[in-house]
């Protein structure tokens, strides 16, 4: 816009504006047209599911064979309940521990690994492969494999006592402490669990995060190849070292990458369910229950559809309270350009 | 240009729409009875649905479907088991299809409250009259007739009945503790002797938690234990508050027992913790008597290996949990197939070969244990001389709601180990979920 010229006054037929806004207009309508189709269908798929999974939350319908749309009285007393249930609360402080946590250990990995294999010259190729190939993996396979690993008497416990003499190795997913408590229960009030790191997140922690910096790798990489050459080589004859380099060219290049990748791995660690079934399950005071198990629980075993819906709302907002933000600073880039 | 792009765009919605709007019409009109609609015995489908997929279970499941299709020639029979978590995976796929109008021909529930659940919703058809005609009644015990029916009219017919009280026992390592245990031994004998193997270098109790069924089935005993078949019965239907000093004292040995277990107990299912104690792992692990087939299919052998006895206190008591099949109220695709495939299965021969299979207990009187092992007669006697009581920790005695609340009160418990919080929890849920 700012490119088109200012429009002669007093030259009003031949005028270029009114020309452009006449031209756009039909086609304004052929692109709402092409879009129609996605749009409805988004709208009644994903917002008006939403909007139903949002009644069904505040409703009567218990059992999923048995619909009762009736509202339950006093409102929202289902969000209520859960909020002041034990093990929904341990669900949230694990998922919140265990994604700060998991994005913390694979966007680091990912970003070691890109840097030592851009830097490689031998079997490039290769090394990438390896490091991606957990990626293909299923969860389950996974869960499976690490939950012999960090068995409390196999897998690495077993060289930890045979061959480094350890007496008392750590018992991993099966253990109950939480560490750095900042909060203890006093058993009246509202918060009914310790906070702080469970423990037995960390194995799962180190599972997902085995699995998945595969992934950060392959983007930083991208984002590797993009920083021009010329720069470092630039940065290398001014005096500054490897380190210099990574600091002030590399990483400020890559902040983009970082916050897609963050974002992209975010919503992976949310919805974090199956490598936990896998692994642990709820574990021994739902030390590693997640808001997915506890929505499968609910809704499945249960017989508490509404609760269930309760759950799975409180996870999209809790993904949107991230999400939002980011979408709107993307948004207000593109208009600003 | 811009003409035929617009005219090209009207056109192109106008496809997807008229697509679109095909598709719906199509995925209504397959529903109920759309494939198989056939009528009788003469021809047609039987459906039926189960999460009967492992090696025993299977070839019960082909006992059953011998048996009809024997009994209906020209039908044919649709095995439609869904494997995983025990039923779980199953119960999500069919209540997916029971709204949808698409009922199989015949599920798989477990009596007592899971068959009332689905009476209430109207998914499950009235078959008193079947029960009249073949006089099953008589043959059944009274406790079970009376999960099998709702206001005086029949839904269900049983197959099985497993014994969730059964305490496995490694002869070897009681032996070296020189503990004994016999169907007289009391409760507190039994928890009293618990560090006495633990002294001996063994690990008393193996547990599999990562299974929330496995410890809230081992305290459900440990309760039935302290309190009787009566009291239990009152417990799950809340009459008999779970704040009483008796159900206090189970929840006391409980913890005590939870001391000496296995210390990869959270990681370890049922089936690992049932073999472990075979292997000498630990000295005892409670488990329904699934563990047998599960133990004598990895080669061990009952009496050497492992041996058994009903967990201590309980010898009276029969913790029931079953299986039983129904036929829907509604859109049934072949109503009268259905009926023959339940009267199959409570035929004494049927019910015989099936139990043999399937290491259960016959739920009927005249069933044949010719050849059956020492431990399935010994469960199938107990199942028609000794009280019968409904599992609480399988979802029969109670509703599942409540079922769960207890399920996730004990799963707490393994963590915290604090007695008031469970029994608050508990006897909160009893004034909230039940009555």
């Amino acid at each position: 816009m700012s490119a088109t010229p200012p429009a002669p006054p007093g030259d009003n037929l031949k005028a270029p504006r009114p020309a452009i806004e006449s031209r756009n207009r039909p086609r304004f309508r052929g692109a709402a047209l092409f879009m129609a189709p996605s749009l409805i269908l988004t709208f009644v798929f994903v917002y008006g599911f939403i909007a139903f999974s949002g009644w069904i939350s505040v409703s009567n319908w218990k059992r999923p064979t048995r619909q009762d749309l009736t509202l339950r009285h006093p409102f929202g007393a289902t969000y209520w309940e859960m909020f002041q249930e034990e093990r929904w609360q341990a669900s949230m402080r694990n998922i919140i521990v265990f994604t700060v946590l998991f994005l913390i250990l694979a966007v680091l990995t990912g970003l070691v690994l890109a840097i030592l294999v851009h830097r490689v010259t031998v079997a490039k190729g290769l090394f990438r492969s390896v490091f991606l190939l957990p990626y293909a993996l299923s969860f389950i396979v996974t869960g499976v494999a690490f939950r012999w690993i960090f068995n409390p008497n196999s897998g690495i416990n077993k060289w930890l006592v045979d061959i480094f003499g350890i007496e008392n190795p750590p018992q991993w997913s099966t253990s109950t402490t939480i560490a750095l408590p900042i909060y203890q229960p006093s058993g009246e009030g509202f918060l009914k669990v310790e906070l702080g790191i469970p423990v037995a997140l960390l194995p799962i922690v180190i599972a997902a995060a085995w699995q998945l910096s595969g992934f950060a790798m392959a983007m930083y990489l991208a984002g590797l190849a993009g920083i021009p050459e010329e720069e470092l080589e630039a940065a290398s004859m001014d005096g500054a070292g490897e380190f210099k380099q990574l600091r002030h060219i590399m990483l400020p290049q890559l902040w983009p990458v970082t916050v897609t990748c963050l974002i992209l791995l975010l919503h992976t660690a949310l919805k974090i369910f199956d490598l936990v079934v896998a692994m642990a399950g709820s574990g021994p005071g739902f030390v590693t229950d997640v808001p997915g198990i506890y929505v499968y629980d609910m809704m499945g075993k249960a017989g508490r559809y509404d609760k269930g819906t309760a759950a799975a709302l409180v996870l999209l907002f809790t993904a949107c309270l991230v999400i939002v933000p980011y979408l709107t600073r993307i948004y207000r880039k593109e208009r600003g350009h | 240009m811009v003409k035929g792009l617009k005219r090209a765009a009207i056109a192109f919605t106008a496809a997807s729409v008229l697509v679109l709007s095909a598709c719906g019409g199509a995925g209504s009109s397959g529903s109920p009875g759309a494939e198989g609609s056939a009528t009788g015995e003469g021809g047609g489908s039987l459906e039926v649905f189960s999460w009967w997929t492992s090696g025993s279970e299977a070839a019960a499941l082909k006992v059953l479907e011998d048996a009809f299709t024997a009994a209906a020639p020209g039908v044919t029979f649709k095995n439609a088991a869904v494997s995983g978590g025990g039923g779980s995976n199953a119960r999500t796929v069919l209540s997916t299809r029971l709204q949808g109008g698409n009922p199989p021909d015949s599920w798989q529930l477990h009596p007592d409250q899971d068959l009332f659940a689905v009476v209430e919703d109207g998914s499950a058809a009235d078959i008193t009259d079947l029960y009249q005609a073949n006089g099953w009644e008589a043959k059944l015990p009274d406790t079970v007739t009376n999960m099998l029916q709702k206001d005086g009219k029949y839904y269900a017919v049983p197959v099985n009945a497993h014994r969730a009280n059964v305490l496995w026992t490694n002869p070897d390592a009681l032996k070296k503790a020189g503990v004994s245990l016999s169907e007289t031994t009391s409760i507190t004998d039994f928890v009293a002797a618990l560090p006495k193997i633990k002294d001996a270098g063994v690990t008393p109790v193996c547990l599999g938690a990562k299974d929330p069924f496995a410890p809230a089935q081992l305290l459900e005993v440990i309760i039935m234990a302290n309190v009787g078949a009566d009291g239990y019965n009152q417990l799950v239907t809340g009459q008999l508050p779970f704040d009483d000093p008796k159900v206090r004292t189970a929840v006391e040995q409980f913890k005590t027992v939870l001391e000496n277990v296995n210390n990869d107990s959270a990681v370890l299912t049922w089936d690992q913790a049932a073999l472990n104690t075979a292997e000498g792992k630990c000295a005892t692990n409670l488990m329904g008597d699934w563990a047998y087939g599960e133990l004598t299919n990895k080669g061990k052998e009952d009496g050497s290996d492992f041996s058994h006895v009903t967990f201590p206190g309980t010898s009276e008591i029969f913790d029931f949990v079953g299986d039983a099949f129904v036929i829907p109220a509604e859109n049934a695709p072949n109503p009268e197939a259905e009926k023959v495939w339940l009267t199959q299965l409570l035929d004494p021969k049927v019910q015989s070969e099936f139990n043999l299979k399937k290491g259960s207990a016959p739920v009927i009187k005249d069933a044949s244990l010719d050849g059956y092992p020492d431990y399935q007669k010994k469960a199938a006697e107990a199942f028609q001389s000794t009280t019968i009581v409904s599992s609480l920790a399988h979802a029969q005695s109670a509703p599942a709601e409540f079922a769960t609340t207890y399920s996730d009160a004990v799963t707490s418990f393994l963590g915290s180990k604090n007695v008031d919080a469970f029994l608050k929890t508990m006897t909160e849920a009893q004034k909230n979920q039940l009555g």
